[in-house]
C-alpha cells in the first residue's frame, strides 16, 4: 500500500488578488512629531507603536524581459515574527481620475528560512534597507511613517545610515480590484493630514 | 430715545381740559403749546433737564389735576347741598367748547400710547439681549464640555448628531455590538428658574440595551445543594462615586462601557463554550453557561444585567458584602478579553497585512517550529533516518509535510513508517499510513516524543521485514510490550524471530528511552554450560532452543542497525 500523498491543498484564502492602494508623502525631520501627533488624533487609539524592519529585495533575471522582484522583511523588533514576502506588481495605467496609485500585491507570511529558500531558486539580492518608523490604523487604512536607512555593511543592520533628512510617509489600503471607493476615502483622510504632509500619487517609474 | 420719552410724558398733563367746568386761565396758551410744538420742543428740553426722571412731569401733572378733582369734589358735593350754592346754566358757545376738548383727549392718549411703545420695545430689547446672553452662556458651557468629552471618547458627527463609541472595535474588538451614542444638548431646563447645580448643559444617549449595571457571576454546585458561590465577580465599578470633576455623563459612559465589556466577555466565555469539546457537553442557555468540570461539580458563569431603578437596590447588598468581588477573577476576565482583542495588532513586519493573530501563527510559525523539531532530530540521530517532504503549496490556515523514517540502504523493504502531518492553526494533526490519525499540540517536545516513539518502532518493524526476506519466521510481534521497564515517552516494542530451520530465534526489544537489546536463543546443544540432562536421552531434544544470550551489539560491524541485525540472522541462518 503506497502512502497518500501529500496534500496540495489548494489556495484559497482571500489574500490573492488583492490589491493595493497606495498614496506617498514625506515629512522633514523636525516636523515629524507634529504629524504623529495629529496621527494620533485621526487614527484609531490602539497604542501607537514603532517599529524596525529590514527588507531585502530580490531579482530573479530571466533570459529576456524585466526582471522579477520579490520583496523579503523582516522584523527586527520581534525577531521570532514570521518573514513578509511581497509580490508588487505594475502600477495600474487606468484612469486619472483615481485618487490612488494601485498596484497589483501579493502577500505571504513566510518561514525565517526565505533567504535561503529564495537563493536556491536563484533569487538574488538587489539591495537592502533598514526603515524604523511608526505605524497607524484607521478601519483599513494604514499609515506608516518611516525612516528609510542604508546598510553599510551587507547583512549588518546595526550599522546603517539615515538616506535622507526625512521620513517617508505611506496611506495604503489593500482590497480587492475594483473598490475604487477606499480611494475616495484615502483621498479624504489625506486631506485631513493637509498641511502637515501632502500625499500623493506617486509613479515609481518616474523617479527610476 | 429718553429724551423723547421724557418729552411725551411731559405732554400729558391732566389738568389740560379735564373739566368742562373749569375754565383754566392758562388753557389757551396749552392750546397753542400742541400747536406749536418746536416752539413746545425747546421749553420742554429746558423744562425738564433739571429732573433726573422722566415721569417726574407726570407726577406733578397728576398730583395738580388730583388736587383739582379734589376742588372739584368739594364743590360738587356744596352744590348738591344747595344751601350756599347753586348752578345756573349759562349760555355759551357749545361747538366751541366740545372741539378741542376731544382732540385734547386724543392727542393725549396718542401720546400716552406712543410712550408705552415705546417702553414696550425698549422692554423687548432688553429681554431678548438677556436671553441671548443666557443662551451663548449656555452654548460656550455646552462646547466646553463637548471638548471635555471629546478628550475622553470617540466622537464623530452624522448629519446634525453627534454619536460616540463605547465599543473596543478600535483596540480590536470584532464584537457586533455597535456601541453608539449619542450626544443630545440638555435645553430643558427652565430659564426663568434657578439653574439647579448638578445641570449639565450635555446630556448622552445610550442604547437601552446598554443602561444598568452588569456583572459576570461565577458560582460552583455540588450536586443541587448549593455549597455557595465560589465569588462573584462584578467588573461595575461599585457605587460609582463620582471623582471631583467628573460629569454624569462621564459616569453614565463608563457604566455603559462595562455593560459592553461583560457583554463582550461573555460572548466570548458562550462561543468558547460551544466550541471546545468535552465529554459532558458544556450548555449555553440565555445568559448562563453551564458545565462540569468534575462529576457532581456544576460551575455556572452567568451574566447579570440590571436596569437602572434596580441599581440602588442592589448597590446596599454589594456593600455589605465586599469579599464577593473576587479580585482574581476580574483580573482574568480582564486578561481574557486582552488577549482576544490584541488577537489583530500591528502588523510585523509593517509592511504585513493586517491579519488576526491567528493567521500568522498558524502559517509561517508551526510550520517553523515543527520543521526546526524534525530537522534537530533527523540531524541528531543518524538511525533510523528521518525524511520529511514538505508541501510547497499550503493553504493560508494548513501546511503539510510527509515524514519517512528509514534504515540507510532498507529503503525499500523497511517503509513501515510514514506520517502525514497536518499543521494546522492549533493542533498537528498526525495521520498514519494505516488511517489512524493523532492529534498533538504545537508542543516541539510533544512532536519529538511522538517522533522518537516512532523511530523506536520502526526498528522492530525493520525486523519484521528483514525477516521475511531472509526467510525467518515471526514468532511474536507487539507494538507496545507490557513487559519491563517502563518508559517515560511511548511503550517498548519486541519481536522474536526464528530462523529458517528453527535451531535459533533472535529477541529484540526496543524502547524509545532504553533503547535496544537484542538476545538471541541458542539450540541446547550449543548451550555447553547446561548440564546433560538424564531425563532427554534422545538427539532430538537437543534442537529445542535452551538459554539466551545478549549479543554485545556494539561490537557488531556494521553501519546501522538493520545492517547488523541481517549479518546477524546470515550468521545464524546454517547452509543448506
Amino acid at each position: 500500500m503506497e502512502a497518500p500523498p501529500v496534500t496540495v491543498m489548494p489556495v484559497t484564502g482571500g489574500t490573492i488578488n488583492m490589491m493595493e492602494y497606495l498614496l506617498q508623502g514625506s515629512v522633514l525631520d523636525q516636523s515629524l512629531d507634529s504629524l504623529l501627533h495629529r496621527l494620533r488624533g485621526l487614527c484609531d487609539n490602539i497604542e501607537p507603536e514603532s517599529f524596525a524592519d529590514h527588507e531585502l529585495v530580490y531579482l530573479l533575471k530571466g533570459q529576456q524581459g524585466n526582471p522579477f522582484i520579490l520583496r523579503a522583511r523582516r522584523s527586527l523588533a520581534h525577531p521570532t515574527a514570521p518573514w513578509h514576502l511581497r509580490y508588487l506588481g505594475q502600477p495600474e495605467v487606468g484612469d486619472k481620475s483615481r485618487h490612488a496609485l494601485v498596484r497589483n500585491c501579493v502577500d505571504v507570511a513566510a518561514s525565517h528560512s526565505l533567504p535561503d529558500f529564495l537563493n536556491e531558486m536563484g533569487f538574488r539580492m538587489d539591495h537592502e534597507f533598514v526603515a524604523k518608523g511608526h505605524i497607524f490604523r484607521k478601519g483599513v487604512l494604514k499609515v506608516v511613517v518611516s525612516k528609510l536607512s542604508r546598510v553599510l555593511v551587507p547583512g549588518n543592520t546595526d550599522n546603517t545610515e539615515p538616506l535622507s533628512l526625512s521620513y517617508l510617509v505611506e496611506l495604503s489600503v489593500l482590497a480587492p480590484a475594483g473598490q475604487d471607493t477606499v480611494s475616495e476615502d484615502m483621498r479624504n483622510f489625506a486631506e485631513q493630514l493637509k498641511p502637515l504632509v501632502h500625499l500623493e500619487k506617486i509613479d515609481p517609474k518616474r523617479l527610476m | 430715545m429718553s429724551q423723547n420719552l421724557a418729552k411725551l410724558a411731559q405732554r400729558i398733563d391732566f389738568g389740560q381740559g379735564s373739566d368742562s367746568d373749569e375754565e383754566d386761565p392758562h388753557e389757551q396758551s396749552r392750546v397753542s403749546d400742541w400747536s406749536k410744538p418746536d416752539l413746545e420742543g425747546e421749553d420742554g428740553l429746558a423744562k425738564f433737564q433739571p429732573c433726573s426722571w422722566p415721569w417726574d412731569s407726570v407726577r406733578n401733572h397728576l398730583r395738580s389735576s388730583l388736587t383739582e378733582m379734589c376742588v372739584l369734589h368739594d364743590m360738587l358735593s356744596v352744590i348738591k347741598e344747595k344751601k350756599y350754592m347753586a348752578l345756573d346754566p349759562v349760555s355759551q358757545d357749545s361747538i366751541a367748547v366740545k372741539t378741542p376738548q376731544v382732540f385734547q383727549l386724543i392727542s393725549k392718549k396718542k401720546s400716552l400710547a406712543t410712550a408705552a411703545q415705546l417702553l414696550l420695545r425698549g422692554a423687548e430689547k432688553l429681554n431678548k439681549s438677556v436671553v441671548e446672553s443666557q443662551e451663548q452662556w449656555r452654548q460656550r458651557d455646552f462646547n466646553a464640555e463637548l471638548l471635555h468629552l471629546r478628550s475622553q471618547w470617540k466622537l464623530r458627527k452624522v448629519g446634525d448628531k453627534i454619536l460616540g463609541d463605547l465599543s473596543y472595535r478600535s483596540a480590536g474588538s470584532l464584537f457586533t455590538h455597535h456601541g453608539t451614542f449619542e450626544v443630545i444638548k440638555n435645553t430643558d431646563v427652565d430659564l426663568d428658574k434657578k439653574i439647579p447645580d448638578n445641570y449639565c448643559p450635555l446630556n448622552v444617549q445610550i442604547p437601552s440595551d446598554l443602561e444598568g449595571s452588569a456583572y459576570i457571576k461565577v458560582s460552583i454546585q455540588k450536586q443541587s445543594a448549593d455549597i455557595g458561590g465560589l465569588g462573584t465577580v462584578s467588573l461595575f465599578r461599585k457605587s460609582p462615586k463620582a471623582k471631583p470633576g467628573s460629569q454624569a455623563w462621564h459616569l453614565k459612559l463608563e457604566a455603559a462601557q462595562n455593560v459592553l465589556m461583560c457583554k463582550e466577555i461573555f460572548a466570548q466565555l458562550s462561543r468558547e463554550a460551544v466550541q471546545i469539546k468535552s465529554h459532558i457537553p458544556h450548555i449555553v442557555i440565555k445568559n448562563q453557561i453551564i458545565s462540569q468540570p468534575f462529576p457532581g461539580l456544576q460551575l455556572s458563569i452567568s451574566l447579570c444585567h440590571s436596569t437602572m431603578d434596580k441599581t440602588n437596590q442592589r448597590a446596599s447588598p454589594e456593600k455589605t458584602k465586599p469579599d464577593d468581588h473576587l479580585y482574581v477573577l476580574e483580573h482574568n476576565l480582564h486578561q481574557l478579553i486582552r488577549e482576544t482583542l490584541s488577537s489583530s495588532v500591528m502588523p510585523h513586519p509593517a509592511s504585513a497585512p493586517f491579519v488576526p493573530k491567528r493567521l500568522r501563527v498558524a502559517g509561517p510559525m508551526a510550520y517553523d517550529k515543527t520543521a526546526r523539531t524534525i530537522d534537530s532530530l533527523a540531524s541528531r540521530i543518524e538511525d533510523p533516518q528521518i525524511q520529511a517532504h514538505w508541501s510547497n503549496i499550503n493553504d493560508v490556515y494548513e501546511s503539510s509535510v510527509k515524514v519517512l523514517i528509514t534504515s540507510q540502504g532498507y529503503e525499500q523493504i523497511c517503509k513501515s513508517i510514514q506520517l502525514q502531518l497536518n499543521i494546522g492553526v492549533e493542533q498537528i494533526r498526525v495521520v498514519h499510513r494505516d488511517g489512524r490519525v493523532i492529534t498533538l499540540s504545537h508542543q516541539e517536545q510533544e512532536l519529538q516524543d511522538f517522533l522518537l516513539s516512532q523511530m523506536s518502532q520502526h526498528q522492530v518493524h525493520a525486523v519484521q521485514q528483514l525477516a521475511k526476506v531472509m526467510g525467518w519466521h515471526v514468532l511474536s510481534f507487539s507494538n507496545h510490550v507490557g513487559l519491563g521497564a517502563i518508559e517515560s515517552i511511548g511503550n517498548a516494542s519486541a519481536i522474536t524471530v526464528a530462523s529458517p530451520n528453527g535451531a535459533y530465534a533472535i529477541s529484540v526489544r526496543n524502547g524509545p528511552e532504553s533503547g535496544f537489546k537484542v538476545l538471541v536463543q541458542f539450540p541446547r546443544c550449543q548451550a555447553k554450560e547446561l548440564p546433560k540432562s538424564d531425563v532427554l536421552q534422545d538427539g532430538k531434544w537437543n534442537y529445542l532452543r535452551g538459554p539466551y544470550k545478549e549479543v554485545h551489539w556494539s561490537k557488531l560491524e556494521g553501519r546501522n542497525f538493520i545492517y547488523k541485525m541481517e549479518l546477524l540472522m546470515a550468521a545464524l541462518t546454517t547452509c543448506p
